[in-house]
């Protein structure tokens, strides 16, 4: 999570900057169109080549401020679909996990526990914050590894991976009937959807 | 399925309201850009001066940039994501009179009259503001007139955008003073966005 909000604020400070240049730009396209009015306003018949070069100038330069407009356009709609995918991919993890769950028929109090497990909580972490005996809650774990076929805390992650990596449930591993006790074996078999 | 939405809401580190891109970095450069030369302009530069005239165009330049960036802007910065409606203000007024609340992710209709509305004036302010530096215009009532006049309406709608922001936040719930500096409307959980 701290990567992903690192490389939001990273595209976001970048989009800044690039906001910034198209101002200054903008105002330095001022500063030319103000200068041949200027120009034209005392305007003699030897000046005209000066006056086309420098509205040649204006010109150019108006053009790049389009383009970095359109560049900076791009960069944002990217930004939002970066968001709107985090938010699906949130969304879809905690179907993936909640359908696991229910699978293994894992208690509510074992449910907290494995996900404070996917978390990275270590025993003593998770006693302290569901204020319990240690030993309970490697009771709890013992029973969510035997329900979910797996031999412990790196294989029961392992499972999780392997869904998000394959890219999410799959229409024809719904029809497979993995039994919980064979989930473990088969790491790579979703669930029948709940 | 809902206790663990909640916890991943949580872990994200927002409860209750969640929190969307809505106004791109160049728009909110370009609003306290344009703010600040009013504010220079109106309160503190010296009329007839250089410098004053300088600013002027400045904000004019900042005004002309935002409205090619609301043809070719992301979305919600683009004039199709608030059109000028008077209907549609009427019937915002309406919803409002209900006691309805949901949020525009855009300007709201009455709004949008108020962005449109300053946008002009700073427009018609630049344009009278110029000829009276032209051999033409110069010293002409009318022309000083309108810029004095337009100067006055600028001032009444700087007031009513406060006031319609202060009282929208109140309203609606959502921070829009934040949302203009950090570009994300933080929406409450229990209302819709349009």
């Amino acid at each position: 999570m701290k990567t992903i909000e690192w490389f939001r604020s990273e595209v976001s400070r970048r989009a800044t900057i690039f906001a910034a240049i198209i101002l200054v730009q903008a105002l330095c396209g001022l500063f030319f169109v103000s200068d041949i009015v200027t120009d034209w306003e005392s305007l003699t018949s030897r000046e005209y080549g000066h006056l086309a070069i420098e509205t040649l100038a204006t010109v150019a330069l108006a053009a790049c401020m389009f383009a970095s407009m359109v560049e900076l356009r791009q960069l944002l709609t990217r930004m939002a679909a970066m968001d709107d995918s985090l938010r699906v991919s949130r969304g879809d993890m905690a179907v993936v996990i909640e359908s696991f769950f229910e699978r293994w028929k894992l208690t509510p109090s074992e449910r907290d526990v494995a996900l404070m497990v996917l978390k990275g909580f270590d025993n003593e972490a998770i006693s302290e914050l569901r204020g319990t005996a240690q030993g309970t809650v490697r009771a709890q774990c013992t029973k969510i590894y035997a329900k979910a076929g797996v031999d412990g805390r790196a294989q029961l992650l392992s499972i999780f991976m392997e869904e998000l990596l394959d890219g999410g449930v799959r229409p024809d591993h719904l029809d497979r009937d993995v039994s919980p006790a064979t989930a473990g074996a088969a790491l790579s078999r979703a669930p029948a959807a709940p | 399925m809902h206790a663990i939405n909640e916890n991943m809401r949580t872990a994200g580190g927002r409860s209750g309201a969640r929190s969307i891109a809505v106004w791109d970095p160049l728009v909110r450069l370009i609003h306290w850009g344009v703010a600040l030369t009013i504010l220079l302009n109106g309160a503190i530069v010296e009329e007839e001066s250089n410098l004053h005239e300088w600013i002027g165009y400045t904000a004019v330049t900042l005004v002309a940039v935002r409205l090619v960036w609301g043809l070719i802007g992301p979305a919600p910065a683009r004039f199709s994501a608030f059109p000028p409606s008077i209907a549609a203000a009427v019937r915002h007024i309406a919803t409002i009179m209900r006691g309805e609340k949901h949020v525009h992710l855009s300007h709201n209709p009455v709004g949008a009259l108020m962005v449109y509305n300053l946008w002009a004036t700073v427009l018609v302010m630049g344009v009278t503001g110029y000829m009276m530096t032209t051999t033409a215009f110069f010293g002409v009532d009318w022309v000083e007139n309108v810029h004095e006049i337009a100067f006055n309406w600028l001032m009444l709608s700087v007031v009513l955008h406060v006031g319609g922001v202060v009282y929208d936040t109140w309203r609606s719930g959502v921070p829009l003073l934040p949302a203009m500096i950090h570009g994300r409307k933080k929406v409450p959980d229990d209302i819709e966005t349009i």
